[in-house]
């Protein structure tokens, strides 16, 4: 096959339609080639073997064998070391005459032979240009009539050359149409070669920018495929993890932190890559003695598939000191800041109670702001602890059996030395299908109750506060704080369960308080398994609703 | 043995001031001691009707004062107030057996006083007998 590729392909050929035609003419001269041999063999044969039927007149057709043979090998050639054109014409004007001259003058004009001429208009088509099927069809014209004229004294046959014309036209329609296909085709290669390299070099120029970016960067970031492989792992990873790189590319999440983290982070780091819940895309968790922080997210094509997950590590050793830090010392300074408001309760306490004999009206009053003042500070700092404990997770609840009418009872004691210097009505009531025992926590309640009760007396200049419990449904149970108050609009609703937002910002300060209340209402009531719901209009009070579910004694 | 006696062992000044005037509020006679030691040393000699305890006392721990006071058969009739920051000693079997009641700081005066108000007439009746 190679040789014969070696045979019939010129590799001195100019251009790709040069050799395209040098090639087909040597296909052309090779099958010419090979039918003459056999016609000679044939030939051999029968004068050895003796057969009467198919003896010869003399020598004349092996001797048009061997002249083909010979024209043949000269005409290839001339198409290797010279010129195809040359070869090609040279060929057809051979057939032309051939065709010519094979056979009777009649036959050649009318008869059998006339069709041998249009193989070379063909041909010429094929295998020099698409018009030279024209020349080729005006030669053979040419030949056809020269041989009627002179041999048969006739007409040039006009049908005939008609025919011959007709023959070129459709070789020249045919051998162009092709030629233009395989230029287009050319054209088209080149340009989707020349694409192929420029999409190339862009992607050769992004990956290495990438790269220089993932190198750069501080945090360490693996990327997963979908069966949970790492699959990429930039240099701070490595130091991160204290694994060298290709340890970390390759093996499967589960390996790498087999034996550096405790088993339930494990459970949680695996679970968080394979869910990429996007409530929680941050773990963090120990490494060694070092914590750190994980974040995950899933990586899309453009196509939108989704081909694998990146992790982003993070050294969170520092943060997490400081977080424990801000937990001890706010808790510290918690219990520190209690114990002399609680000095000062009490102290308060037993002046009201008249141990040291009785007061006088404006003692009492006094008395009474200097109470309600400290219960202020006292809930603040309440608060802050519950804050900082909320944030750090580690608060939690004291679920014990409650009375829910003594709860209201005694918030509304509480509150109502705020109440009245406001000339405010402060009332309450507890629903009878309520159970007269509940589980919850009192002091977390009482919490809830004071800051919504405390809210409403601070926004509402005149008219009343309800305080209401009552059965929300068959299965849970609900404490309610209303006021005549000048009420929330509706964009402030949205916000202001958000740790230190108030209704009123950012214009006036107005109303005191650190704006911590509603939030830890909210977080408490979250907690408990609960839900808060508000209804508010500017300028006609507000209703605040704890739903909790009822929990009762065993 | 004297049912108006009540010893305060608080380390705190203005608690033990608050424990003190509530006992006497409800017609006690009032020993305050601040350590830990010291009272159980007063104790060898004293039996008193009440002991209000602080759990959080320094040096030594409030638990202990109070299993010695228990397994002491003078002090037997010495009714025990455990009062204490942390909620969760609530649920503690030995010291809802241990103590008459258990208080979770912040205790006021009024709540201290009332109960010792209770305590006195129900071991007035006690007396009777």
């Amino acid at each position: 096959m190679v040789t014969l590729n070696k045979l019939l392909n010129v590799p001195s050929a100019t251009d790709p339609d040069d050799a395209r035609r040098r090639r087909l003419l040597n296909i052309l001269l090779i099958s010419i080639a090979a039918m003459t041999t056999l016609i000679l063999l044939a030939v051999i044969l029968v004068t050895i073997t003796g057969l009467e039927e198919f003896q010869m007149q003399g020598l004349t057709l092996p001797i048009a064998c061997l002249l083909t043979l010979v024209g043949i090998v000269i005409i290839y050639a001339i198409n290797r070391y010279w010129s195809g054109q040359f070869a090609g014409a040279l060929l057809l004007l051979i057939l032309i005459v051939v065709s010519g001259f094979t056979d009777t003058p009649r036959n050649v004009v009318e008869g059998r032979s006339l069709f041998l001429f249009t193989i070379p208009i063909l041909m010429a088509s094929v295998i020099l240009l698409p018009w030279a099927s024209f020349i080729v069809a005006g030669l053979s014209s040419l030949v056809v009539s020269a041989i009627a004229l002179n041999a048969l004294q006739a007409v040039p046959p006009v049908p005939t050359i008609l025919g011959f014309f007709s023959v070129a036209l459709v070789a020249w329609l045919s051998a162009r149409s092709l030629e233009d296909a395989l230029r287009d085709l050319r054209i088209l290669n080149l340009e989707l070669d020349q694409r192929v390299q420029d999409r190339t070099r862009e992607l050769a120029a992004a990956f290495s920018r990438n790269q220089a970016i993932l190198e750069g960067i501080a945090d360490g970031v693996i990327v997963f495929d979908n069966t949970g492989q790492a699959i990429v792992a930039n240099p701070a990873i490595t130091s991160l993890l204290e694994q060298p790189a290709d340890r970390i590319t390759g093996s499967n999440i589960e390996t790498l932190i087999a034996d550096k983290m405790n088993a339930d982070d494990q459970e949680t780091l695996v679970a968080l890559l394979k869910n990429r819940e996007t409530h929680h895309p941050s773990i963090k968790f120990g490494w060694g003695d070092k914590t750190l922080s994980a974040s995950v997210a899933p990586v899309h094509v453009a196509s939108g598939k989704e081909i694998g997950t990146v992790a982003v590590f993070r050294d969170f050793t520092r943060e997490a000191r400081i977080d424990r830090m801000k937990s001890t010392f706010v808790s510290i300074a918690s219990h520190e800041l209690r114990t002399p408001l609680n000095a000062i309760l009490g102290y308060a306490d037993m002046l009201q109670e008249n141990v040291y004999g009785p007061l006088s009206e404006k003692q009492s009053g006094v008395l009474e702001r200097i109470v309600a003042n400290t219960g202020h500070l006292l809930s603040l700092v309440g608060n802050l602890l519950d804050q900082a404990q909320i944030e750090a997770g580690t608060l939690t609840l004291n679920t014990l059996p409650l009375v829910p009418s003594d709860l209201v009872k005694d918030v509304i004691g509480v509150m109502d030395v705020l109440a009245q210097p406001k000339g405010l009505e402060l009332t309450s009531h507890v629903a009878d299908d309520l159970p007269p025992t509940l589980l919850g926590d009192r002091r977390r309640l009482q919490q809830i109750l004071i800051n919504l009760v405390g809210n409403a007396i601070k926004f509402t200049e005149e008219g009343k506060v309800h305080v209401r419990t009552y059965r929300a449904d068959d299965t849970h149970w609900a404490l309610e704080v209303s006021d005549t108050g000048r009420g929330i609009s509706k964009e402030a609703q949205t916000y202001i369960f958000e740790p230190f937002r108030q209704a009123d910002e950012p214009l006036v300060r107005e109303y005191s308080g650190a704006g911590l209340g509603l939030s830890i209402v909210k977080q408490l009531t979250d907690m408990m398994g609960g839900r808060i719901e508000l209804e508010s209009e500017l300028g006609r009070g507000s209703t605040f609703t704890i739903v909790l579910p009822i929990a009762l004694p065993a | 043995m004297n049912s108006s006696l009540a010893l305060i062992i608080e380390d705190d000044y203005d608690l033990s001031i608050i424990f003190a005037e509530a006992l006497q509020a409800a017609g006690f006679e009032a020993e305050i001691i601040r350590s830990g030691d010291k009272a159980l040393e007063w104790l060898e000699t004293s039996a008193p009707d009440i002991v209000v305890l602080d759990l959080h006392l320094p040096r030594v721990e409030g638990m202990s004062i109070l299993r010695q006071i228990r397994n002491e058969p003078r002090l037997a009739k010495a009714r025990v107030i455990v009062v204490t920051g942390d909620a969760a000693l609530a649920d503690s079997p030995f010291l809802q057996r241990a103590a008459v009641q258990i208080l979770v700081k912040p205790v006021t005066f009024r709540q201290l006083r009332n109960l010792a108000r209770l305590l006195k007439l129900s071991s007035r009746r006690f007396q009777h007998d």
